[in-house]
């Protein structure tokens, strides 16, 4: 059976094609056509799908969308009429995008793939959150909680799944309905601190970690906890449905005092000393830059306590060992860890993309498996589902590429000397190529690391990375003002491999396996704290990846090849992209990221590219 | 050269429409999207290229494309007191990827060229600041990259012939989405106050109960099933 998982229309298009119950490939859009969160219909990543399993459209069996178009129409009709007479624009913008083109998402399958309308089906928002939660967790029942910013009608989802006669049985318990939603919340302050909703939250969590908890009652006041362990929003401070044009209301503005404007200093830093507690060594802290940062901590206090509320409630209402977590806000690490440490699970399953890109997976797979083409409890992927590409014919270009031409278009503040030249080194096998990566990681180079099939989801694994040794502050903060235009209160997190994890990390060693995708902000063991300086948060903790041999052999043995140098095989590691555009895909990308940022080498599948002076 | 429409356009954009609020970081974030759009053109055009050196070529032009996206996003910073969002419209392959390569780089030329003339135009009708100075800067490369495509397009085989007629092509082709973007600007007048009416008509009876709907605080019907597009 070829079932093809289809998610667009919002943000994080995808595709995702399982055939006889195994994954053969999956992708967001964003990552061929450049636009982060590409929204449209997955033109790129459906024909990625298609050809790496021979297929054309024909041959599939069933097309699954992600959602229910018409269930969503209502809500987003409902919230355009709701606030009558003043939110004229808000619904003819909506009623215009919605009778345009969305409503008719399916038909717009049907057309573009050319495949029969009955041949098309649909799940829910939050359903396909679930089902890409729990079958791919490998549990045989689980409790299943889905928060996020909004699908169809819910906006936070508590299920129950278990294998019954071959087959996932996922009952509903609860859905708290829009406007309640923690995700919007969340993106509402993420867009107060003068960051990108919907983009950067992971900002607002990484500033939370400078702050204090002040507003902290304020904000219960607003997301209240009610008696049964949910919550409501009192959307008086809110105004989700002009998102783009200001989220929070005056009533807001008024309780937190001004919003931050985008090009407002924020001098924190996680690379500090750790006397000043965190902070900027450099320059002091304005007021209203250490208000901003109380306010994340407070919304980020808030968000956990609530999230943990429903995840108790959903324990009351179907008792288990094992939680599946997805939707947007299960991409927020130190929440994670908290449930990880305060939660009744014992076991916590989180998707490599638990966001909505990821639910094309879930759509794909639930069909698959009611159809009886998946071996119930039998499915465990790995986030390596993206295209891979042969780096021959682009490297052979680097010879030819007048490296003095580019110095004028380097990255702005960045120079290079006249006669910096491209060289290249073709390796034969993976362990040769590591050593040599691991002497120039040693030697305080920033490493491009592209390797095979791009991950699935937000997180460079290994396979799009970039790499420095975890030890050297200076290095990292080279590589951010070099080469990721990063923030310095944004931490960076480090890769360890499986044998070397229960040295580094301060957690129950059992737990190693939860690791294997940065889900998690987990402490590290105090007498490595400094071999991996570079790679943590003022609070000790990093977004940790334990990576395994089995599932990342290329990247598990450069680890293992840099540990034997460095005495741990840890790698601080961060994601391989411009400042606002996705992880690259193709080496050209990656090759032209690299000529024009701070990378002191690019390795591309088994090439090595080097810039040298002289 | 611009039509005089266009030139009328710009010029009354720069001197009324951009010092409306918010309304010049949103040309700039356009002129960041256009760029970005050509980097992405031309690393998919390399993909139909075997010879590395017409790759190297095209690599660099990318590159400088790509600074000046960077230098449009820059200025936007400084005008925009809220982050850039990424843009959202639909990319796709300006031809098969069976055409000859040569085609894709002529659909590029006439772009550059198009847009050499608009920056040029708009860096003129500035007064000083930092858009004027990335402008100066990026009319001066797309100058060179006119030329450059050109050349680039013998290069690949393209005799002066074919290179005139699929430039003709382009260009009717251009004229015509634009067209069709004036239609879609006129129907879209009509539609906002159609909609605008049915808003303040139907709204003033349904708003009670689309309040009401959004009170109930869970989702009272249940969803979660495959359904099939034809039932």
């Amino acid at each position: 059976m070829k079932v093809l998982g289809i998610s667009y229309g919002y943000h994080d298009s995808s595709a995702c094609l399982v055939v006889d119950g195994r994954i053969v490939a999956g992708a967001a859009e964003e990552r061929f056509t450049r636009q982060k969160h590409d929204p449209n219909f997955p033109t790129y990543a459906i024909e990625h799908c298609l050809e790496k399993a021979r297929l054309t459209p024909r041959d599939l069996d069933e097309v699954v969308f992600h959602e229910d178009p018409h269930a969503k129409f209502s809500r987003v009709l409902c919230a355009a009429v709701a606030p009558f007479p003043g939110s004229r624009k808000e619904f003819v913008n909506s009623v215009k995008a919605w009778l345009g083109r969305k409503l008719w998402s399916l038909n717009t399958i049907s057309k573009r793939l050319n495949v029969a309308p009955d041949r098309i089906s649909y799940l829910s928002h939050h359903f396909s959150h679930a089902v890409t939660g729990f079958i791919g967790s490998g549990f045989d029942e689980a409790a299943i909680l889905i928060v996020d910013a909004v699908g169809d009608w819910a906006c936070s989802a508590l299920y129950k799944g278990a294998w019954v006669d071959g087959k996932p049985k996922i009952d509903r318990l609860l859905e708290i309905a829009y406007p309640n939603s923690l995700g919007l919340v969340y993106s509402a302050v993420t867009a107060y601190l003068g960051f990108n909703p919907n983009d950067s939250e992971c900002s607002t969590m990484a500033l939370a970690g400078f702050g204090r908890p002040i507003f902290a009652d304020k904000i219960r006041e607003i997301i209240t906890k009610l008696d049964d362990d949910s919550y409501e929003v009192d959307q008086s401070y809110f105004s989700f449905q002009s998102f783009y044009r200001g989220p929070v209301t005056e009533r807001f503005l008024k309780a937190f005092g001004p919003a931050r404007a985008t090009n407002d200093k924020l001098p924190f830093n996680c690379f500090s000393d750790g006397q000043s507690n965190g902070h900027s060594t450099e320059e002091s802290i304005s007021s209203d830059a250490q208000r901003f940062a109380d306010v994340a901590a407070s919304v980020q206090l808030v968000l956990e306590e609530r999230v943990l509320g429903l995840a108790q409630k959903l324990h009351s209402m179907a008792p288990s060992e094992n939680l599946c977590f997805a939707g947007g806000v299960s991409l927020n690490c130190v929440l994670n860890s908290r449930l990880l440490r305060e939660s009744p699970f014992e076991n916590i399953y989180i998707p490599p993309d638990p966001g909505d890109g990821g639910t094309a997976i879930g759509a794909a797979l639930y069909c698959s498996a009611l159809g009886g083409s998946l071996a119930p409890r039998s499915l465990s992927y790995s986030p390596y589902l993206g295209a891979e590409f042969d780096e021959t014919s682009d490297a052979a270009m680097v010879k030819h590429i007048k490296f003095e031409h580019i110095l004028g278009y380097l990255k702005r503040g960045l120079t290079l000397p006249a006669n910096t030249r491209l060289t290249s080194k073709t390796f034969d096998s993976d362990e040769a190529l590591c050593e040599e990566v691991s002497t120039l990681l040693m030697e305080r180079n920033i490493v491009g690391w592209f390797n095979g099939r791009f991950e699935l989801g937000p997180r460079a694994l290994g396979n799009r990375s970039i790499l420095v040794r975890p030890d050297d502050t200076a290095l990292a903060e080279r590589l951010s003002r070099t080469v990721k235009d990063r923030a310095a209160f944004r931490p960076y997190a480090f890769s360890v491999s499986e044998e070397d994890a229960t040295k580094a990390l301060a957690i129950d060693p059992s737990l190693n396996r939860m690791m294997r995708w940065m889900q998690y902000a987990v402490p590290v063991r105090p007498e490595i704290a400094n071999q991996v300086r570079a790679a943590l948060h003022v609070d000790g903790t990093t977004r940790v990846q334990v990576c395994n041999a089995s599932e990342n052999p290329t990247y598990h043995a450069l680890l293992t090849t840099f540990g034997r140098k460095f005495g741990i095989g840890t790698l601080l590691n961060t994601s391989f992209n411009p400042s606002g555009y996705p992880i690259v895909a193709t080496p050209v990308e990656a090759m032209a990221m690299f000529v024009r940022t701070g990378m002191d080498a690019l390795v591309l599948n088994r090439t090595l590219i080097r810039k040298e002076v002289g | 050269m611009l039509n005089p429409i266009e030139r009328i356009k710009i010029k009354l954009a720069v001197s009324l429409g951009w010092t409306m609020q918010g309304k010049l970081p949103e040309a700039i974030r356009n002129f960041q999207a256009t760029e970005a759009d050509g980097v992405w053109h031309l690393r998919r055009g390399m993909r139909l290229l075997a010879d590395p050196r017409q790759k190297a070529i095209v690599f660099s032009h990318s590159i400088e494309e790509e600074s000046h996206a960077d230098e449009f996003t820059r200025a936007y910073h400084h005008y925009g007191a809220r982050p850039m969002q990424p843009a959202n419209y639909e990319r796709a392959d300006l031809y098969d990827p069976k055409s000859p390569a040569w085609k894709t780089f002529a659909f590029v030329h006439v772009g550059e060229h198009d847009a050499t003339e608009r920056f040029r135009l708009i860096h003129k009708e500035l007064g000083n600041g930092v858009l004027k100075e990335s402008l100066g800067k990026i009319v001066a490369d797309e100058e060179g990259h006119v030329d450059l495509t050109h050349d680039l397009l013998l290069a690949m085989g393209a005799t002066p012939g074919q290179i005139k007629r699929e430039i003709l092509k382009v260009r009717l082709k251009r004229a015509w989405d634009r067209w069709l973007r004036v239609g879609k600007g006129v129907v879209d007048i009509f539609a906002t106050a159609l909609l605008s009416l049915i808003y303040y008509v139907a709204g003033f009876f349904l708003f009670t109960a689309a309040r009401r709907k959004l009170s109930s605080r869970f989702v009272e019907y249940d969803n979660n099933h495959l359904k099939k597009l034809s039932r």
